[in-house]
């Protein structure tokens, strides 16, 4: 069978449209640059008779539209390709490499498609998440940010091969490159390519989106409820205990993280248990923050109070010691191996939880002096005053006057910080610590094709590019949310 | 060169002969996404040379927009869709850019509401000032400092030379109001724009601003355009008034014409909802304006008025736009009235129903030689250095009955707000006693009073904006108060007593649902005063309830408070700065400076001689919206001094004008005892009796009282 082209059948057509785009849009935009530079200003909105406003349009503005609509070419060739490819779905030589990677994310568009006609159907009853879909940076962002999640939901349907098959043949084959043997039903095609290994580019990359987002949401998830529970107290007490909380924080802060990583994963340290003590102390907080949150609320009414509390407790503790415990690992200190197996719901593996250890460690203290600032500010509020005259103890007031007024700029940090996370996450894969060698996370792979990135730049790239796009998705849905939050 | 001999008119006419500022029908719109938002509909007036003209109206009416409309400072959604505006016959809306930066600033000057806003907290005072005449005038440095040092003296602040070498946060708020005026005046415009000058400043330091803007523009001849929602301060200080309700002038004319023969319904129902001298609670209580102000894209058909009208007629009233009318025998008096004919203005204001007073009844809280003080360690991260003392409350001796009203009366930093946190148990007392039925309470914190004792004392706070959760519902926030002060036996008997609590408060029942942005702030205001009485209280601190609400609001809190006190049989201590309100509304008055209560008397012994000093410079600081009140005045000079550092002896003795009557420099150097001059009236003074006697009234009533 032949090497894919990357067009395919469509690239007679959709080719030159494409390369129209791009060069309408950088001369738009080296007009615009000097017009600006010598000193026009766009046009002005001027009111007519009948109050409507109408823009007096300039050259400047001539200029932007001509950015716009090509950026609107270039956004109708790319969907021409995936169309292109779904209407060839089953002939791969006609779909050509783009189109092939369309018809293979077909359960990704339906998805997000479906999710985005429901929301915007109902976004005025979605509150901020509805407010989101006004604001086209936040819709981009989202639309990014989903893209991948629905990537690592469907990843086993999407990706045409395994994340660790290998074909010794494919090693570092081009993209579009036909298999040597292709077994029955067996996809013909690496379509970006294969790896030194002979691994398939594509379907790792789509398997790495899994991997990332099975880590980063749930690590800075845990760094919050650390950051929030401490920062709580710190910002309302003030004093030596704010002091000391800060001063431990900034200690942390000051520490080099990819040393603090490489600390982390040498193995006397390992040995020494302390990522288990570690984490022994870390997934104490989200316990500790339920157990707080729920006492304080019905603290009125005992009755509902020692239910709702006693679940917490007793769900929470039970998850928490099989997930710091692990009886059958003889390596540990004989602390995690107490809890006895058949009780054990699940096991994590020690790289694994080193990972989470790590994330949690170097992000909850940023979170602390964010929500330590935003309490300083809040606790200064009559109601909180009015709260504290009717007599409510201090973790009321923290949990449930302070804390909610201050979601704002905490959900938005929360995106970003994610965005962080992966990036992390990517960092230590490059590292080659925490996750497992064969592991298709992006920054492992990253790392893999570094290594012979100027003959082979394939291998490296796709992963190098997902990264990109999920990581500034994050940030442009933050934005959007800090935009929407803002208006009333 | 630097020639300042004030030659009023002098710079204007060499320009210029008619009106300074000439505004004709301008109409201004805000554009968003959804839809465009009239603010200014139709507005005129014109502002001669030296005049000062007065803007009046309630939050949202558009006055504000109107000021930024003569700045062309709209920003990106305002337009002006109609009308236009003149500065010295120039068409302001034809200027390019660069034009209008040369009148901003140089012609027209803008002083805002927020000294600390308006100066860049990182320049020099002295830098901010002189960039003006450098920048419009072309002067060079040594000049421009010259005139910023004149300047500074010129608006009375003390040491022009270190003033002009500090930075924003060094000085007093009523000090950096006073530069702010001063850097609008460097180069001496021709129109000045004050929008809410003094709201941010106490009374006092208020009246003393409001006379150096007073005297300043007599002496520079500049013509002001005065916003205000403060009817008292624009008899004060403006020669014409023109007053705004929801977008649009609904009367204009010289101060005496509207203040005494107003002829349009809003201006009457606005200074019927006013707390004037002769109001009572009980027998002529205030009328509030029914219904609320309506949004801009909800305006009515017709008069936008109307629906709030005591006069309203189907049929005239709401048929077409109504427009400006002149009033024959008036100079420049228009009104937008279709029915001023009509209407009996010189009736007298349906009474509302008068009230019993309701009896007082026992002692319910007594406090006897309360002190508080705070040490302020020098440096808090280390703990070192000296620890300095702030005597916060200072002796504090009163007693409150069982329906009775206290007025707490004086400045900011006199210590009324740590008298409150004392009450409350937020802080615990460095000694003396408070005690509540009886029960010591002072060294109580709040976490160690029981449920009975915390709902018993309650409080009403300040800023109708801060005081609920924003994210929790209304009812939720006073269901929550019920569950801690232990009513009701399960969810469903609390959801019924909040349902009652917002009847009692004259809120619908389906503002419970509601959460607190969609509530206007009286609205918000009351949903507090609902919370504060959730548990029955037998005290409530009202701290400033109502000085952050408009004024048509205000009488209507003011009210609710005074029914539900009559209902419930409580105390309140209501704290304010607010002499007019707390003469309407009080029985008794206590006036705290510095720490110390200095005068506690009946309502009427205390507002009428003889007075303690500072009572009478309070009494004159107070600007009141009538034309027949003859005021003394009496200004106070300097700030009130640091509590960190009080002065020795008397605590108003640096800014006292009887100091002088008294013999052997007491006030310097002891504290004067309390005394009683009247049954139940006592003064913190070393006067004697005899001086004290000879005090004259400082408010007459009447014409013909002497000025």
């Amino acid at each position: 069978m032949d090497t894919l082209t990357w067009a395919g059948a469509l690239g007679t057509i959709l080719n030159p449209v494409l390369v129209a785009g791009v060069l309408v849009f950088v001369a738009g935009f080296v007009a615009n640059l000097a017009m600006s530079l010598v000193g026009m200003r766009p046009g002005e909105w001027v009111v007519q008779a009948d109050h409507a406003l109408k823009l007096r349009r300039r050259p400047v503005d001539y200029a932007l539209l001509t950015m716009k609509y090509a950026t609107l070419l270039c956004v109708l060739a790319g969907l021409g390709y995936i169309v292109g490819g779904l209407v060839w779905m089953g002939d791969p030589q006609r779909a050509g490499i783009l189109g092939s990677m369309a018809a293979r994310l077909l359960p990704v568009w339906i998805a997000l498609l479906a999710m985005f006609a429901l929301s915007i159907l109902f976004k005025r009853r979605l509150g901020l998440y509805g407010k989101l879909f006004d604001s086209p940076v936040g819709m981009i962002g989202l639309g990014l940010v989903m893209f991948w999640v629905f990537c690592a939901v469907f990843a086993d349907g999407i990706a045409p091969h395994g994340p660790i098959d290998v074909i010794s043949q494919m090693r570092n084959a081009k993209p579009g490159s036909a298999l040597p043997a292709p077994g029955d039903g067996q996809f013909a095609w690496y379509l970006l390519g294969g790896d030194n290994l002979g691994r398939c580019v594509f379907s790792r990359m789509i398997y790495g989106a899994f991997e990332v987002l099975k880590i980063a949401p749930l690590a800075t998830l845990f760094a919050f409820m650390v950051g929030i529970t401490l920062g709580l107290p710190a910002g309302y007490y003030g004093g030596r205990l704010d002091t000391g909380l800060t001063f431990l924080a900034n200690l942390v802060l000051a520490f080099p993280v990819i040393l603090l990583f490489y600390l982390l994963v040498t193995p006397e340290i390992v040995a020494a248990g302390i990522p288990n003590y570690l984490s022994m102390v870390m997934f104490l907080f989200p316990i500790l923050f339920a157990a707080i949150l729920f006492n304080s609320r019905y603290r009125t009414q005992p009755l509902r109070r020692n239910l709702i509390v006693g679940v917490c407790v007793i769900g929470g503790g039970v998850a928490y010691l099989s997930l710091i415990s692990n009886p059958s690992d003889l390596r540990l200190p004989m602390l995690f191996r107490l809890w006895p197996e058949a009780l054990d719901l699940f096991d994590v593996p020690g790289n694994l939880l080193i990972v989470f250890v790590s994330v949690v460690f170097v992000n909850a203290p940023t979170v602390f002096r964010i929500v330590r600032g935003l309490v300083l500010d809040i606790k200064t509020r009559d109601y909180v005053a009015a709260a504290q005259t009717r007599g409510e103890g201090p973790w009321y007031i923290m949990l449930w006057e302070i804390l909610p007024n201050a979601r704002g700029p905490l959900i938005v940090d929360f995106c970003l910080r994610i965005g962080y996370t992966s990036i992390l996450l990517g960092t230590l894969g490059f590292f080659g610590l925490g996750v497992s060698p064969e592991s298709p996370d992006w920054g492992s792979t990253i790392n893999e094709g570094r290594r012979l990135l100027t003959i082979h730049p394939h291998p490296a790239l796709p992963p190098a590019l997902a990264l990109m796009s999920l990581v500034l998705g994050l940030n442009l849905l933050a934005d959007g949310l800090r935009e929407e939050s803002l208006k009333d | 060169m630097l020639d300042h001999t004030p030659k009023p008119g002098a710079q204007l006419s060499s320009h210029h002969d008619g009106p300074i500022l000439e505004i004709e029908n301008l109409s201004i719109s805000f554009f968003t996404r959804a839809r465009e938002i009239p603010a200014v509909m139709d507005f005129s007036c014109t502002v001669m040379p030296g005049e000062a003209m007065g803007l009046v109206g309630e939050s949202g009416c558009g006055k504000s927009t109107v000021a930024l409309g003569v700045m062309q400072d709209l920003g990106t959604n305002g337009r002006i869709v109609g009308g236009s505006i003149r500065y010295k016959g120039r068409d302001l809306g034809s200027l390019s850019p660069d034009e209008l930066r040369a009148i901003r600033g140089r012609d027209i000057a803008m002083i805002y509401q927020e000294p600390m806003a308006s100066l860049n907290p990182a320049m020099r005072i002295g830098q901010q000032l002189i960039e003006v005449p450098m920048i419009h005038e072309g002067l060079t440095q040594a000049q421009a400092w010259a005139r910023a040092l004149e300047m500074v003296a010129d608006v009375r602040l003390p040491d022009p030379e270190r003033i002009l070498r500090s930075y924003p946060h060094q000085l007093s708020g009523g000090q950096q109001q006073r530069i702010v005026i001063a850097m609008a005046l460097m180069s001496k415009p021709s129109l000045l724009i004050l929008d809410e000058p003094t709201t941010a400043l106490d009374v006092t330091v208020e009246a003393a601003v409001v006379d150096l803007v007073k005297d300043l523009g007599r002496k520079y001849g500049t013509s002001m355009l005065f916003i205000s929602h403060n009817l008292g301060l624009v008899l004060e200080t403006c020669d014409r008034i023109c007053v705004m309700y929801s977008g649009e002038a609904v009367e204009t004319g010289a101060i005496g014409d509207v203040f005494d023969q107003m002829r349009h319904p809003y201006t009457q129902a606005l200074f019927r909802s006013i707390p004037l001298p002769g109001a009572d609670k009980t027998t002529r209580p205030l009328r509030a304006i029914p219904g609320n102000f309506p949004l801009p894209h909800e305006r009515p058909q017709g008069c936008n008025f109307g629906p709030r009208c005591d006069y309203f007629l189907a049929g005239t009233c709401d048929a077409a736009p109504v427009m400006m009318t002149p009033i024959p025998d008036g100079d420049r008096h228009e009104s937008r009235c279709l029915r001023v004919d009509a209407i009996d203005w010189a009736a007298a204001m349906p009474l509302a129903g008068e009230h019993e007073a309701p009896p007082k009844g026992d002692v319910v809280l007594a406090v006897r030689d309360l002190k508080k003080y705070y040490e302020v360690a020098a440096n808090a991260l280390f703990g070192g250095g000296e620890t300095r003392v702030v005597k916060a409350n200072e002796s504090l001796s009163f007693a409150a009955r069982e329906s009775e009203t206290l007025a707490i009366v004086g400045e900011s930093g006199c210590g009324k707000s740590t008298l409150a946190k004392v009450l409350m148990g937020l802080e615990t007392a460095t000694s003396g006693e408070v005690l509540l039925d009886g029960r010591a309470i002072q060294n109580t914190p709040i976490e160690a009073r029981d449920t009975r004792m915390v709902s018993s004392i309650q409080m009403v706070f300040q800023n109708p904006f801060d005081t609920l959760n924003p994210s929790m519902s209304v009812g939720r926030q006073i269901m929550r108060a019920l569950e801690v002060f232990g009513i009701g036996a399960s969810d469903a008997d609390r959801r019924a007593r909040m349902l009652e609590l917002l009847d009692l408060v004259k809120l619908p029942r389906a503002f419970a649902e509601r959460m607190p942005r969609q509530l206007s702030g009286g609205q918000k205001q009351r949903v507090g005063i609902a919370r504060a009485f959730a548990g029955g209280a037998r005290i409530v601190v009202a701290d400033e309830p109502v000085s952050a609400l408009d004024v048509s609001v205000q009488a209507a809190v003011t009210d609710l408070l005074m029914d539900i006190q009559r209902r419930e049989k409580t105390t309140l201590l209501f704290i304010s700065h607010d002499l007019s309100i707390v003469r309407y509304l009080s029985d008794r008055v206590l006036v705290m400076y510095l720490g110390h209560v200095v005068e506690l008397g009946s309502t009427d012994q205390v507002f009428s001689p003889p007075y303690h000093p500072y009572t009478e410079a309070l009494l004159s600081a107070v600007p009141i919206a009538d034309t027949a009140v003859h005021k003394r005045h009496i200004g106070l000079e300097g700030d009130i001094p640091s509590a960190m550092n009080p002065p020795p002896g008397c605590p108003f003795q640096t800014r006292c004008r009887w100091k002088a009557e008294v013999a052997g420099g007491l006030c310097d150097t002891q504290v004067p005892p309390m005394r009683r001059i009247a049954d139940g009236h006592e003064i913190k003074c070393h006067l004697t009796e005899e001086i004290l006697a000879k005090m004259d009234p400082v408010i007459t009533l009447g014409p013909d009282a002497a000025p």
